[in-house]
């Protein structure tokens, strides 16, 4: 989990948030809407029925009005006239009311302007009749009967009058009931489609928190396992880690930089100068130049220096940094100190060693030079005086005299053998190795050329074998071949002319208990045998050891370095060299060569 | 060169080199003159005087004090005058970096001391008999050491 995966959901949410919003403030709307126009439906309802209301009761007090009268002309009692005014009273104020009602209504405030004509006219007619009612005269029958009808046909058009305008608040309330019903008829969708919407959206930014906080957690849990891990590693590894914010000159350190200082937590107050006071004096100017390079050149640098820690020891320290710019916008450089005391001490008594081994070798390189010079010169003068001696004062000597000088002459001969194989040995190891893939067939073609002279006199046969190709130190595997085939010459058996095997075998190091434990897998096996000599099977090591000889030198001259140089040999190519033989039988050398040189 | 005498010169601090050098010459049947010097001091202060009579042959020994033989050889080819001498290190070492570096400085032959006297005189005498012209046209690393 990483902090812009995270910080993407953080914007996904705002975004959910912001469109919940909208979509609560579209559906209040809509609700509001809604309830606004059932409002105004239910007061048009009032309204009509309000009218309907009035305008029967006018119907009706016009209706009393006419009652009344008539009531009052049959029976001449004073109460109906009394009824007839207030029915009349009634129908007026009725009007008012409609009047009143229908204001914004201009065809029925039409339609009530008729109707109060009506009314009018059909009180003319009453109140023809009326003026007969105070007078009390005969009542032109004839006449009051024209009138009842004429009343009766005027009250008929009011009542259809009426009818008409209670028809027409009929189909103002249908009107209205269909422009409602029309307007509210998708609502109850909308509103539905819209909470399951937000609904929807609600559950998707539930389980997204939900799984955001889960991540966070998760998150939290392996910043804490790594900052513990950190600390532990800091502890084990003796360094401590620093965050320097160069904005605000905020330097913090990691818990185990007290530690590395030997001091309590709480002793140590964290600024930048404290720390310098642990600094060794002589190297506080590498941490002030350090710092002051960060800060002109905002450059980090690696610093070595020596710490006083508070119980007195004496430390080395390394210190790294980096820069970073955190997501404040700040540049912060944060870095490691570390204690490298041991590493230091380590490295420095391998430096003293270093430089111990290369004054050694320089030692060795001048014993060479005293070998291959000062150490010859006398001895080739000796020899030259002998062969002098023997050449201009053979005559003058006696027979013990020239006994001696012959016994002088072979010992000098023998030390030459000696001072040159001794050097052979250790230029053996000295020379700079070339290594080259070459063809071992080649070198043992020359080995065996430059011993023609000697396998020649011994009548020797030599039965070989093919050989691979391998990096080498080319003239070092033809000195090997030559040591070991003169090797087998020299120690043959009397009257048995020498035969000298070759045989070659790739093998795996598993195989062979002396190689398991090599870095090398893969090995060829070189074994060259004889039929000669032969040696016990307890020199079998001993023979490789530098002038070690198992014969006397009257016997078999020889210096005992010639299988010391093969052992080096095979040691400069990671190789190795073993020896077996039955004792007056012959021998046999095997040497391991590894097939891919590691050089190292 | 049969008709000329053949001026040889070495250059050896060891007394019995020298001795052993000149008496190997009075035993070889070719007309030589022989001049021996003792150090290279002494060859380079003899060589820059006026008017002698260069060598043909100058054998060359290497550890000398004061001036080794690895300097004069650098001086000699240095000078235009001594173009025409052959110069044959006469060493005990035989080790590669003096036979490299004598190589390089542009010396014709190098000689190891042989340590019998017969075979000294039979090397001096293939030395001077040498056809320098020939032997110097094919020098090369490997017929540069002169084995007899």
């Amino acid at each position: 989990m990483n902090f812009k995966s995270l910080l993407n959901k953080s914007n996904l949410i705002k975004s959910i948030f912001v469109g919940s919003l909208f979509v609560l403030i579209f559906i209040s709307t809509i609700t509001y809407k809604n309830s606004v126009s059932i409002t105004e439906s239910t007061q048009l309802l009032i309204h009509t029925q309000k009218v309907r209301v009035e305008l029967e009761q006018l119907n009706s007090s016009l209706k009393n009005v006419e009652i009344n009268q008539t009531s009052y002309f049959i029976s001449r009692d004073s109460i109906f006239l009394k009824d007839f005014n207030d029915s009349r009273l009634k129908v007026s104020e009725s009007i008012n009311l409609l009047q009143s009602l229908t204001h914004d209504n201009l065809k029925q405030q039409n339609n009530l302007d008729s109707l109060v004509k009506l009314i009018r006219l059909r009180y003319n007619i009453l109140l023809e009749n009326a003026i007969n009612l105070d007078d009390s005269i005969q009542v032109n029958a004839k006449r009051f009967n024209k009138s009842l009808l004429e009343g009766k046909e005027i009250m008929k058009i009011i009542r259809n009058h009426i009818n008409k305008m209670i028809d027409l608040e009929g189909v103002y309330l249908q009107e209205q009931q269909q422009h409602y019903e029309k307007e509210t008829y998708f609502t109850p969708l909308y509103s539905l489609v819209m909470l399951m919407f937000s609904l929807i959206v609600f559950i998707i930014s539930y389980y997204k928190i939900n799984k955001d906080l889960e991540a966070l957690k998760q998150a939290n849990l392996i910043l804490k396992i790594s900052t513990e891990t950190m600390n532990h590693a800091e502890d084990i590894g003796a360094f401590s880690s620093w965050q320097w914010d160069l904005e605000n000159n905020n330097l913090v350190y990691s818990e185990n930089h007290h530690k590395l200082l030997g001091i309590p937590t709480q002793e140590y107050n964290a600024k930048t100068n404290q720390f310098l006071d642990f600094v060794h004096p002589d190297d506080r100017h590498i941490i002030i130049s350090g710092q002051n390079r960060v800060i002109e050149h905002n450059q980090s640098t690696v610093a070595f220096f020596r710490v006083i820690r508070q119980d007195g020891n004496l430390r080395y320290f390394k210190s790294t940094g980096k820069f970073l710019t955190a997501s404040s916008g700040n540049r912060i450089l944060i870095g490691i100190n570390m204690d490298v005391t041991e590493e230091y001490l380590v490295s420095k008594s391998l430096e003293d060693r270093n430089s111990e081994l290369e004054k050694s070798n320089k030692e060795l390189a001048s014993f060479n030079h005293v070998a291959s010079h000062d150490l010859q010169e006398p001895l080739r003068k000796i020899q030259t005086f002998i062969s002098r001696i023997f050449e201009k004062e053979a005559t003058n000597l006696s027979s013990h005299g020239k006994d001696y000088l012959e016994r002088i002459q072979v010992s000098a001969k023998r030390m030459r053998i000696l001072i040159d194989d001794l050097l052979l040995f250790s230029r053996t190891n000295k020379v700079e190795k070339v290594y080259e893939r070459t063809d071992l067939n080649i070198l043992l073609d020359m080995a065996v050329l430059e011993l023609t002279e000697q396998i020649e006199d011994a009548k020797a046969q030599i039965h070989r074998t093919i050989l691979p190709t391998l990096v080498v130190i080319p003239f070092q595997i033809q000195q090997l071949f030559i040591n070991l085939i003169s090797n087998s010459i020299k120690y043959s058996r009397k009257d048995i002319s020498p035969i000298i095997s070759f045989a070659c075998k790739k093998i795996n190091s598993s195989d062979y208990n002396e190689l398991i434990k090599e870095k090398n897998a893969q090995y060829y096996k070189l074994s060259i045998s004889d039929n000669g000599l032969g040696f016990k099977d307890e020199y079998k090591d001993a023979i490789f050891t530098l002038f070690y000889r198992l014969h006397n030198n009257s016997d078999y001259p020889g210096t005992g370095i010639g299988l010391a140089i093969c052992k080096k040999i095979i040691e400069n190519h990671k190789g190795f060299i073993t020896a077996e033989s039955t004792f007056g039988e012959g021998s046999t050398f095997h040497i391991f060569l590894p097939i891919n040189l590691n050089k190292r | 060169m049969q008709s000329e005498i053949i001026r040889v010169m070495l250059a050896d601090d060891d007394e019995d080199d020298r001795l052993f050098f000149r008496e190997a010459f009075e035993e070889i049947k070719i007309k030589t003159s022989v001049t021996t010097l003792n150090n290279g001091i002494e060859l380079m202060d003899y060589l820059n005087k006026p008017n002698i009579v260069l060598p043909h042959i100058l054998f060359l020994d290497l550890n000398m004090p004061g001036k080794t033989g690895l300097d004069c050889l650098r001086e000699i080819k240095a000078n235009d005058t001594f173009k025409d001498i052959a110069i044959a290190i006469y060493s005990t070492s035989s080790s590669d970096e003096d036979i490299e570096e004598t190589f390089v400085q542009g010396a014709n032959i190098y000689i190891k001391k042989p340590h019998d006297f017969v075979m000294l005189k039979s090397t001096l005498s293939e030395v001077i008999t040498l056809n320098w012209q020939y032997h110097t046209n094919g020098l090369n690393r490997d017929n540069f050491l002169l084995s007899i």
